[in-house]
């Protein structure tokens, strides 16, 4: 850990407790810090266009929990926990009003931003990625997605999901595996 | 190309930025708009939750003078470990069971070595075949009657840890003891160790009766009568 890192969760601390006692101000600074984080997290993990909405609700929910954060996690992962069980519901709320499970679930990642400076081969293989991300099963998704494009630790992906640590260390080693044999696979039905 | 698992995680990560994100709102005006709402509420369901007990607690055995009383003043009632939340229900979507957060089977006596609260068996019952710890021992479940009947104790000294939410609770007498019966199927959160409100867990709960005595809260789930569900609970040893 940096030296950096150290005196974020040190300041986070400080400002958890300040905010459990009631001081909004002190929220409000934990608030601007981590509502990119929660934001991408939202997006990344399917809510789509209600993003916002779930990080504004997750926020909400966030502190009147607070004196349930015991603090051995930090308030990121902690907050990213109510973040992915927000987007959850959303999910369902969403499955229900269409009828159609299959529908929210196919929309669970934004859409690939196709990059000019590379080439089209690159663009190409990142569409499969993601397609073939889109077709995992949800639990396998979720942990890809904290682990690598949230970048969440081990530790910390257990504390989102609400898994146990081995489970999150098997779960995405099977996932890896599942995504791995479905790209070759296309390959080799492609060539 | 992702020929090794290496390779493949590069690729994840490189993914993130690629994948079109929009930027977030700026939270702070609403986010304080938000917890200045919910503190109104809160505090009033609190001292709504005061009022409910006292009064239920007064009114002693006239049932359908209680049942006028919490359907007029609550819409949030609580036993210890548990907190039902009344008006319309919203069901999960799937009504299969799920478990609550790390699950595990195990058997009577090293449950009774696990927890940090007296393990009671209902008589009515006999001995569980099926036991299960949840929760770093939050949570002892005993299965009955091919798991159609459960019966959840768990260390009830702490905030609400199951959510319900069910239209028709109504309060019983459990002994000396305050209970609730939720004659109909309810929707069940579990709020695990960190806090977090668990709605994978949600799950579609036949009828219950919850009570609390000392320090445990019990749930007993699946058997259809109030009368049955308060034979079992008397019976417990």
């Amino acid at each position: 850990m940096s030296r950096l890192e150290r005196a974020t969760e040190l300041d986070d601390a400080t400002a958890v407790a300040r905010a459990r006692a009631g001081d909004l101000d002190a929220y409000e600074v934990l608030v601007a810090h981590y509502t990119a984080a929660a934001h991408r997290a939202a997006v990344l993990l399917g809510a789509g266009a209600d993003a916002d909405d779930v990080v504004q609700e997750a926020l909400v929910k966030a502190y009147r929990q607070l004196s349930r954060h015991r603090g051995e996690s930090g308030f990121r992962p902690w907050l990213l926990a109510i973040v992915a069980n927000e987007t959850r519901n959303l999910h369902r709320t969403r499955g229900r009003r269409a009828g159609v499970l299959q529908r929210a679930a196919r929309q669970e990642l934004p859409a690939l931003a196709p990059d000019p400076a590379d080439t089209a081969e690159a663009n190409e293989r990142r569409q499969r990625l993601v397609d073939r991300l889109r077709r995992l099963d949800r639990r396998d998704r979720e942990v890809l997605v904290c682990r690598y494009l949230l970048d969440l630790s081990e530790a910390e992906t257990a504390v989102a999901l609400g898994w146990p640590k081995g489970t999150v260390k098997s779960r995405t080693a099977r996932a890896l595996g599942r995504l791995r044999d479905h790209l070759a696979g296309e390959e080799g039905t492609d060539g | 190309m992702a020929d090794r698992p290496d390779d493949l995680i590069a690729e994840l990560r490189a993914l993130g930025d690629h994948l079109d994100v929009p930027p977030a709102r700026d939270q702070r005006a609403a986010v304080r708009a938000g917890i200045a709402r919910r503190k109104k509420t809160r505090r009033w369901r609190l001292w709504l939750i005061g009022v409910l007990v006292s009064v239920a607690a007064a009114i002693g055995a006239v049932e359908p003078a209680r049942a006028t009383v919490v359907s007029a003043v609550g819409n949030l009632l609580r036993v210890a470990g548990i907190e039902v939340r009344t008006g319309p229900v919203t069901l999960p979507s799937s009504p299969s069971p799920s478990p609550l957060p790390f699950e595990g089977a195990t058997t009577l006596d090293a449950a009774r070595r696990a927890v940090r609260f007296p393990l009671r068996v209902p008589a009515a019952l006999g001995e569980p075949r099926e036991v299960t710890i949840a929760d770093g021992a939050r949570v002892v479940t005993f299965a009955y009657r091919d798991g159609r009947v459960r019966l959840d104790q768990c260390d009830g000294t702490i905030d609400p840890i199951f959510l319900k939410q069910a239209p028709d609770a109504r309060w019983v007498d459990v002994g000396a003891d305050l209970g609730l019966w939720l004659p109909a199927p309810h929707e069940v959160t579990y709020i695990d160790r960190n806090g977090v409100e668990r709605s994978v867990t949600a799950r579609l709960a036949g009828p219950t009766l919850i009570w609390s005595h000392s320090v445990v809260t019990y749930r007993l789930e699946g058997i259809a009568t109030l009368d049955e569900a308060l034979g079992v609970a008397r019976s417990l040893g």
